[in-house]
């Protein structure tokens, strides 16, 4: 069971604040999107909306080809699985995961086996039994997720679903999460303020700041072309260089660099630290000594001040291997197609 | 001698409590007629002649009838208040909770002589039905107290969980907002039924052909003492007693766990 989602200039107030700004999103069936934004930025707020815990204020909600924006939650093909699992204290797993069922009408013979069915899609077949609080916080979090697909629903909410795992579990979660999406195909919408695991779960990446969209698109094109200075900074460290653009060409303190279709004017260069070399490919950025260095295993990051301007710092990540000393020099450059330019605004 | 000293302060102190108790219950063993030291016995002929007396029995259990219908009403009602204000944002929930839990504050006399007025105006017969209305006034308060201090959020989630599965909201309240309060539901319960069942001055304001128990052995009382009345009060602490131990083995122990 999967449905589309379709959101129309969705804005909602909480009394003066607005939380949402005009949010327009397509999501297609069967899709894999993370709502990713730094706390307060609206994200909740919105798969709430599509839950129908919240009516917008204005805007429409469409799933398939319904309209729900004012549907309540009981009756809309989506469930939403919550941050704190709100697993029912009082009944076992299997009734737990079987209550869907029940409030459809099915009998207790047959929900018992789907239940089961379910238990054993998330590995708890063997825990039916137990109840919520004999089990880890990862196993109550798999629960949750079986409850939530036991009545097979178009869409899946997910709010902040790892938040309260530890950092080892949350990736094996991450992993099993897409597993599990992929063999029942249902949309999930996945809601989480931690990048790294929007990028290791998602089809698709929407980042959002204060109530409204910044970027939307799959994780390497949000990360490597940024839409915005804002989706540039969250989706991992970047450097800063204020650059001036004039006929296709921005002026540094680092040198000139192309800027091709960009406006004339004050601009910020955005360069990631990892596509910035000390092997002499691409574009040079002159020589820099060396400030600070940390081992951190896949990388080596290193802070440095450029030679021709000691008050330009920038921020590398090279290959591990031979360790440069601090204090030494080398000569800097840059991947020609890292450079990402944005006008300055206002 | 300093060691001792918190022993000989226990000691006293849970003298002070139980000692009446303990009394009571002791020469309500009296072989004789009269509830006085010397203790000669010990004898059961006191609880069988009680348990024989109709008027006693009949009255033990209007006592029980009474106590468990207007605990489980008190409940329901103060169940129902308490998921209303915690679960809603109502205008001037601040000022209904004080009307709420009010009443505990009015002595029971002005209760019971209030609803006197009330009900003899309107022109209802006073029975055990009104003693129960009484009781339920004076246990309402507190049933809603223990159940809205035990409504947290993290029920709230459950709640909205089971609304998004397809529940109605008569079943969300059924299916789980009730069953996960059961030991505040049950504590409330049992303190109900312990509070009506030794109450009376509103049973006795309350009450006219059939009486509770407290009322009968107010008439008891009046020819005179006997180790018959003792026995009656041994009967009655230990159904006190009961309901309490009940409880704890119930529900507060397995909340503790």
């Amino acid at each position: 069971m999967t449905a589309s989602v379709h959101l129309e200039g969705i804005n909602h107030w909480f009394g003066s604040f607005q939380a949402l700004n005009n949010i327009s999103l397509e999501i297609k069936a069967g899709e894999y999107v993370t709502l990713l934004g730094p706390s307060g930025c609206g994200k909740t707020t919105l798969l709430s909306v599509l839950g129908g815990f919240i009516q917008p204020t204005n805007g429409q909600v469409r799933i398939g080809n319904n309209d729900m924006t004012f549907v309540p939650p009981s009756q809309r093909p989506t469930t939403t699985m919550f941050q704190d699992y709100a697993l029912f204290p009082h009944m076992n797993l299997r009734d737990n995961v079987s209550f869907g069922l029940r409030m459809a009408g099915m009998g207790k013979a047959e929900r018992h086996k789907k239940a089961d069915e379910k238990l054993d899609l998330v590995g708890l077949v063997a825990d039916g039994s137990k109840r919520p609080h004999e089990l880890s916080g990862g196993q109550r979090q798999r629960v949750a997720l079986a409850r939530a697909l036991a009545v097979k629903p178009d869409v899946l909410l997910l709010d902040e679903p790892l938040g309260a795992l530890d950092l080892k579990l949350r990736r094996a979660m991450q992993d099993e999460l897409k597993v599990i999406q992929r063999q029942v195909g249902t949309t999930f919408v996945h809601v989480t303020h931690d990048q790294e695991e929007a990028m290791a779960i998602a089809d698709r990446i929407i980042v959002m700041n204060s109530g409204q969209i910044e970027d939307a698109g799959p994780p390497s094109q949000v990360y490597n072309q940024p839409a915005t200075l804002f989706t540039a900074d969250f989706m991992g460290e970047m450097n800063h260089i204020p650059a001036q653009i004039k006929k296709g060409k921005a002026s540094t303190n680092l040198g000139t660099f192309p800027a091709q279709d960009m406006p004339d004017g004050a601009a910020t260069l955005c360069i990631r630290p990892e596509t910035i070399h000390a092997d002499g490919r691409g574009l040079s950025l002159g020589t820099a000594q060396v400030k600070n260095v940390t081992f951190f295993g896949a990388h080596i990051r290193v802070i440095l001040a450029s030679n021709e301007k000691p008050d330009v710092t920038l921020l590398a990540h090279l290959p591990p291997g031979d360790m440069p000393k601090e204090g030494s020099k080398i000569p800097l450059s840059v991947d020609a197609n890292a450079l990402r330019f944005y006008p300055e605004c206002c | 001698m300093r060691t001792y000293l918190p022993w000989i302060y226990l000691a006293l102190a849970f003298g002070f409590i139980y000692l009446p108790v303990c009394v009571l219950v002791l020469f309500s063993f009296q072989d004789g007629g009269l509830p006085v030291p010397p203790f000669d016995g010990p004898s059961l002929k006191w609880y069988r002649e009680v348990l024989s007396d109709r008027d006693v029995t009949d009255a033990l259990i209007h006592s029980l009838f009474v106590a468990v219908g207007s605990s489980a009403v008190a409940v329901i009602l103060g169940f129902l208040a308490a998921y209303g204000l915690a679960r809603h944002t109502l205008p001037g929930s601040a000022f209904i909770r004080l009307l709420l839990v009010a009443p505990l504050t009015v002595s029971y006399l002005i209760v019971g002589l209030g609803l006197l007025i009330v009900l003899s105006r309107a022109g209802f017969g006073l029975s055990l039905g009104t003693a129960g209305i009484g009781h339920v006034v004076i246990n309402l308060p507190l049933a809603f107290a223990i159940i809205y201090a035990s409504m947290g959020a993290q029920h709230e989630n459950a709640e909205r969980a089971a609304r998004d599965l397809g529940a109605s909201e008569m079943r969300v309240v059924v299916l789980v907002t009730a069953p996960m309060l059961a030991p505040a539901i049950a504590a409330a319960f049992f303190l109900s039924v312990t509070l009506s069942w030794d109450e009376f001055i509103i049973a006795f304001l309350l009450t006219r052909f059939d009486i509770t128990l407290p009322v009968e052995i107010w008439s008891m009382l009046r020819s005179g003492l006997s180790p018959r009345l003792n026995a009656i009060g041994s009967v009655v602490f230990l159904i006190s007693v009961a309901a309490v131990l009940i409880l704890e083995f119930t529900t507060l122990r397995r909340r503790r766990s």
